[in-house]
């Protein structure tokens, strides 16, 4: 079942009518039983992945919960220790948590490992063993990936290192874990959300709000114009440059790059917006997964507004943990002592940071493309820290006004190249083609491409590449005004009941005649869904 | 009042042309990265003999050199 399918619209419409109807206590038992249907309705066989990591997370947070509820009662009762006396009771606890964290974290991620990466490891390892004469074959799995794997692990494993933390407090309910993992718009895709700001809003149950409900909806539509306008038509054009890029140079690939671009992010966006407008039909406010992406002014910038939830997710359980550790401290000291204090100070930062966008990219699939992706961006943000020294010493040479729209426009137009060379890697078939695609780029400058009528035969028709042209500007105005802080649902409910309904009404039967499903085009299928 | 004035020079070497006395959304504006938070917790442990958890690397805890300073208090109590 996808999220644009009758199927889908079927299952929502029997949910609200349910949750709305059921006592508000026991409104979160509606939400269970759906989530259930509409996970196992996509097949039994690897739903046992996701019951057995939910099982091991509510045991793993109930014994992590036992030790700080220990820790917690001996400090209140010993007022007398000193700061150094409790410091010690605090580790002797910690390193009894740490262990039973890590057979969560084995476990959770034990799965995704072996389901997602075994093939890849295995072909890798023995790749390197027939090089010593080894002649026996890689072994294979053969199972399907469980829905939503990279991320259910995620959020999961989130709620067992926030208790680990003390943060939070485990849940005694398994059937209230479960349906934290499992709740149905976001499982397939996501956001990635966080048992502390998600956990109150599913269990406690929301009484109908007409204006939430309304929003939702106009969410889940805008998402449905992005998916079916922009993604599924953008898409060809895309399709076209990737699966015959030899046939291509110069502008073509780079178009073909930048059409992906915004394939993926029209394709994403919309998908989050779709789950979130379902959630909000419910009064569930989700977590924000993408704040407009293609206005960032620099690369570490653009992963503060890309995949908001993954970047923070490698923030809070990779890059912090790494950095602030006493290995990595000792790393610096280290450094510091052959290298100096500012290499000293910085290194056991970038490692960290090196290794969360490495992760990112391996979180994307098993391939070395992925993880070629993840060190683009790493080497990009790493690069842009180093030599900010020397930017500013530029800058101040050539007496640059920061302030002026056409320093803030050219850097959204370089942060925006170098976002579509990235894209490069993670779209293209594998390594070698993509390394290939991008010599083909800059071996030949073509700009005739653009008026000797090349662009106009990339994949779509005529009509296409003006709706897409259309959608694309509509995309700019939208997110121009967002910038700007305008609130677009609340300016809609300003306008007159008549125009708002003429503006809904048009906006339904506008995806009704120029939106890209049947024939050729498979509207249910999303990008990250595969991920 | 000798923490606000450490942590406004920790604040002021970590970037100079912020007038961090009058910002309250520090993290929230994305004023500081998660780059400067390692940097910032690094120089908070090392000047004032605390170990800043993780699970108090909340936005809440740095978007102003007051939180800062309740957050130095705590951990020094």
């Amino acid at each position: 079942m996808t999220l644009i399918s009758l199927d889908f619209a079927l299952l929502w419409l029997v949910t609200g009518i349910l949750y709305y109807v059921f006592p508000l206590k026991k409104r979160w038992t509606v939400l269970l039983f759906s989530s259930l249907v509409f996970y196992f309705a996509g097949g039994l066989s690897t739903g046992y992945f996701m019951l057995f990591t939910i099982v091991c997370i509510w045991l793993v947070a109930l014994w992590l919960d036992k030790y700080n509820n220990i820790q917690k009662k001996y400090l209140n009762s010993h007022p007398e220790l000193t700061r150094d006396e409790k410091k010690q009771y605090r580790l002797s606890v910690q390193h009894k948590k740490r262990l039973v964290l890590a057979l969560g974290l084995v476990v959770c991620f034990g799965f995704l490992v072996f389901l997602k990466y075994f093939n890849f490891l295995s072909d890798q390892t023995f790749s390197v063993l027939h090089l010593f004469g080894v002649k026996a074959a890689a072994p294979k799995i053969n199972l399907a990936l469980p829905l939503g794997i990279s991320f259910y692990t995620l959020q999961a494993t989130s709620y067992i290192i926030d208790v680990y933390r003390g943060k939070l407090a485990a849940e005694k309910n398994p059937a209230k874990i479960a349906l934290f993992v499992s709740f149905f718009p976001q499982i397939i895709q996501g956001p990635i959300g966080r048992y502390g700001a998600l956990a109150p809003q599913l269990f406690e149950g929301n009484r109908f709000d007409p204006v939430k409900f309304r929003h939702g909806l106009e969410l889940a539509l805008w998402g449905v114009i992005k998916k079916l306008t922009i993604a599924e038509y953008i898409g060809l054009i895309a399709d076209n440059v990737f699966d015959n890029y030899t046939e291509y140079t110069g502008f073509v690939i780079f178009l073909g790059s930048v059409a992906y671009g915004f394939q993926v992010y029209a394709d994403f966006s919309g998908g989050m917006d779709i789950i979130s407008g379902i959630a909000e039909t419910f009064g569930i406010e989700m977590a924000v997964n993408f704040e407009r992406p293609y206005f960032a002014r620099s690369i570490a910038e653009f992963w503060r507004r890309w995949h908001i939830t993954l970047g923070a997710w490698m923030r809070d359980y990779v890059f912090y943990p790494l950095s602030l550790s006493k290995a990595f401290a000792k790393m610096g000291k280290k450094t510091k002592k052959v290298f100096g204090t500012y290499i000293g100070k910085m290194l056991p930062t970038f490692l960290a940071s090196f290794i969360s966008f490495m992760l990112v990219g391996i979180w994307h699939g098993s391939s070395w493309k992925y993880i070629a992706y993840g060190l683009w961006n790493s080497v990009i943000i790493t690069g842009s820290i180093l030599l900010d020294p020397v930017y500013k010493r530029v800058i101040e040479k050539l007496k640059i006004n920061t302030e002026a729209f056409s320093w803030r426009l050219f850097q959204i137009l370089r942060t925006f190249f170098l976002v579509s060379i990235g894209r490069i890697f993670s779209r293209a078939d594998s390594l070698r083609i993509s390394l290939s695609m991008l010599k083909r780029m800059f071996s030949e400058f073509n700009p005739w491409v653009f008026t000797d009528g090349t662009v106009l035969n990339l994949g779509a028709s005529g009509k296409q590449l003006i709706l897409i042209f259309v959608m694309l500007l509509v995309l700019l105005v939208v997110g121009v005004m967002q910038e700007s802080g305008m609130k677009l649902r609340k300016k809609l409910d300003e306008q007159n009941l008549l125009f708002r309904w003429i503006f809904i009404i048009a906006a339904v039967c506008f995806v009704l005649i120029y939106g890209a499903y049947g024939g050729d085009f498979n509207a249910s299928d999303f990008v990250y869904q595969q991920f | 009042m000798k923490i606000k004035e450490t942590l406004l020079s920790i604040l002021g070497d970590l970037h100079p042309e912020i007038d961090f006395e009058n910002e309250d959304a520090l993290v929230t504006d994305g004023v500081l990265d998660s780059f400067d938070i390692v940097s910032l917790v690094a120089e908070i442990n090392s000047e004032f003999d605390i170990t800043v958890g993780i699970d108090e690397l909340e936005p809440e805890n740095f978007d102003s050199v007051d939180a800062m300073e309740k957050l130095v208090e705590s951990l020094l109590d």
